[in-house]
Order: C-alpha cells, then structure tokens, then sequence
C-alpha cells in the first residue's frame, strides 16, 4: 500500500544534454551515446533506492523527449523541429504567437512526423526496461506516450499523407504498435507500463481557459 | 503488469499562469471506458481540482496521486502530503492508492523544469509521508 513512485522524466545533467543535442547531429555514435546514458540511469536508479522509491522509472534519459523518442524506433517517422513544421501551419502567426505565450522556442522542440507507413524497427523501450532490471531488483514501471498524443502529433498533413488516406487510419497502426511493445514490455517483465495522454487536457480545457499547448 | 494512464495540465513552465486549468470532470467519460488499472493524476496544485471528481466516479480503479509540484524549488512538507492522502482515503482503500509527482521532473526543448537534489528531496517527503501512511493505515 501507498507504493511510492515516479511519473517518468529525471532532469538531465549538461553532459547528457550535450550527448543528446550531439546525437541528433550525429557527431557521436550510438554506442558512445548509450555508454553515457547507462552512467545516468544508473546515478537515477540509485538516488530513487536512496530516497525510498519503491517502482523505479528510468528517468528517459535516453529520449530526444518524452513522445519524439518514437522516431529514432519506428519506420515511416522524421524527427522535426516546430520551426520546419511552421511551414505547413495555416495560421502561422497565430502559431508563433501560441508558442510565444506558452514560453516555449520552436526550434528547440522536436517533433515524430508520419512520412510513411509506420513498422516498429525496435521495441520503443523494452532495452530501458532490461537495462534498470540489470540494476536493481526493485519493480519498474515504464512510461509510453499515449495513443492520442502519438496521433495528434505525428499527423501532419502536407507529410503523412504520403502512407495513410487519414488521421484515423494512421492511429489504427500507432494502436497496433502500441499494443505490439505493451505486450512485449509485459514479457519482459515490466511491473507497470504508464501511457501518457498530456493533451487530452487542453481539448476540455483550453476553451475555458483560452489557452492551448503546442503538442 | 499493471497498466496505467498520465493525464497533466502542461509540465514544461515554471509560470503557473501559462499552464492550464480545471478538473477531471469533463474526462470522465473517457476515463471509465479506458481499460486500465490506474489514472496517475495531478493533484498537488489547486489547478487540478478536488479529487472528489475521480474519487467518485472511479473509486474501483487505483488512483496514482500527484503529491508534490514536480516544478517549484522548495520540497513539500510531509504534513501537506499527509493531508492530500487522507482525503483520498475518503474514496480509495489504502493498496488502491500510490503515491507519485504530479508529473516528470524531467527536461523539454533542453530545459529542465527542476534539478535532480530538489527532485530527490521530494521523493524523499513522499517516501517519509508513505511510511507514516503504513504506521497509520496497515
């Protein structure tokens, strides 16, 4: 009873971010990458032992971000800044306004767009799991993003058009894909696989509240 | 396995005010045909609403409960988290409820929103209200 744990992320040390930032213009390798990241998931794991956390997360420190992680896994996917995006946006200033409110730089946001047909060409975060389950004994929960937050995001018309007639039946896939990694996450052990659906938020609330996100 | 759903009202500002606002109630319908074990929910801020809402309408489920603000410098008093738990316990039995952040401590566009000696000082209150829980409740 009262089971204390996490909700997912960790906040990044420089070197890591730097790693990360050097990744996405591939000037270190993968395995370079994850020798680092394994040193903070480690340091993460052992400061939750510390603190009295009984279901360890893995702090993501391994992904671009908490959704846009899927591109570097799955097939028919192109990591894209908010900035390139802005080009197929209709409203462009009205836009650039919302990120500016929302206190938020459009080039440093990455986004998984659907080019294509989607296939996982790895788990999404079966190695994550492995990799605290080698560490610790402790029960893991893993976190994934939430079918309706991967099909709102990775739907962008003027790209994804290019593998689906629409936006519901590209969500059929991410669905498939999902349900594909939950249960391989199941085989491996997982005590608690967490979706994340943050925007299903702004579609109750932005109205009355007169704000809305950027996902 | 058990399987859960994360629903928060925006984690990438320390500004309360660019956030957004309001309760569970317009997700409810949502929420109860979702086939999941646990809704892992804010609860730290008065942003999110009373527990009332879910506690009522899905009082069969677990309730994963956002007890510190994952966002500000200073860590929660045990007290404070004392006080969100019991009144949880007005609608969960004591193995339905776990004890969480209100959302990651983690970094977006390359800013985190916290550092990791606040973030684990605030586990460290949560870890401290759920022994005092179990002494109270086992």
């Amino acid at each position: 009873m009262f089971t204390v744990t996490q909700v997912g992320s960790w906040p990044r040390s420089k070197p890591l971010l730097r790693a990360l930032r050097d990744q996405r213009r591939g000037t270190i390798g993968r395995d370079e990458f994850e020798r680092l990241a394994d040193a903070e998931v480690t340091r993460t794991v052992r400061l939750q032992e510390e603190a009295g956390v009984d279901l360890l997360v893995d702090g993501e420190h391994r992904r671009d971000n908490f959704y846009s992680f899927v591109a570097g896994k799955v097939a028919g996917t192109k990591l894209m800044t908010l900035a390139e995006m802005l080009d197929t946006v209709e409203d462009k200033s009205g836009f650039e306004e919302m990120l500016d409110t929302l206190d938020v730089p459009a080039s440093a946001i990455s986004n998984p767009t659907c080019v294509g047909k989607l296939e996982r060409r790895e788990p999404l975060a079966v190695e994550e799991l492995r990799f605290v389950r080698r560490i610790s004994d402790r029960p893991v929960k893993v976190t994934l993003p939430g079918p309706y937050l991967l099909t709102r995001s990775m739907w962008v018309g003027a790209f994804s058009g290019e593998g689906y007639t629409d936006k519901t039946e590209m969500g059929d896939d991410v669905v498939r894909l999902l349900r594909e990694e939950l249960i391989e996450l199941r085989d491996e052990g997982a005590a608690f696989v967490q979706f994340d659906e943050p925007v299903l938020t702004e579609i109750v609330m932005s109205e009355e509240c007169g704000r809305r996100t950027f996902m | 396995m058990r399987t859960g759903l994360h629903v928060c009202r925006g984690n990438w500002s320390r500004r309360e005010e660019v956030l957004l606002t309001g309760d569970y109630t317009r997700l409810l319908p949502a929420f109860e045909q979702m086939n999941v074990d646990q809704f892992v929910l804010e609860y730290a801020t008065p942003r999110a609403g009373d527990i009332e809402v879910v506690g009522r309408a899905l009082a069969h489920r677990e309730i994963g409960l956002g007890v510190v603000n994952p966002r500000t410098a200073e860590p929660e008093g045990v007290d404070e988290i004392l006080e969100h738990v019991e009144r949880a316990l007005r609608f969960y039995r004591p193995e339905q409820i776990f004890l969480n952040p209100d959302c990651g401590f983690g970094c977006f566009a390359g800013r985190c929103v916290n550092d990791e000696q606040t973030a684990t000082g605030k586990l460290r209150r949560i870890a401290m209200a759920a022994a005092e829980l179990r002494r109270r409740h086992g």
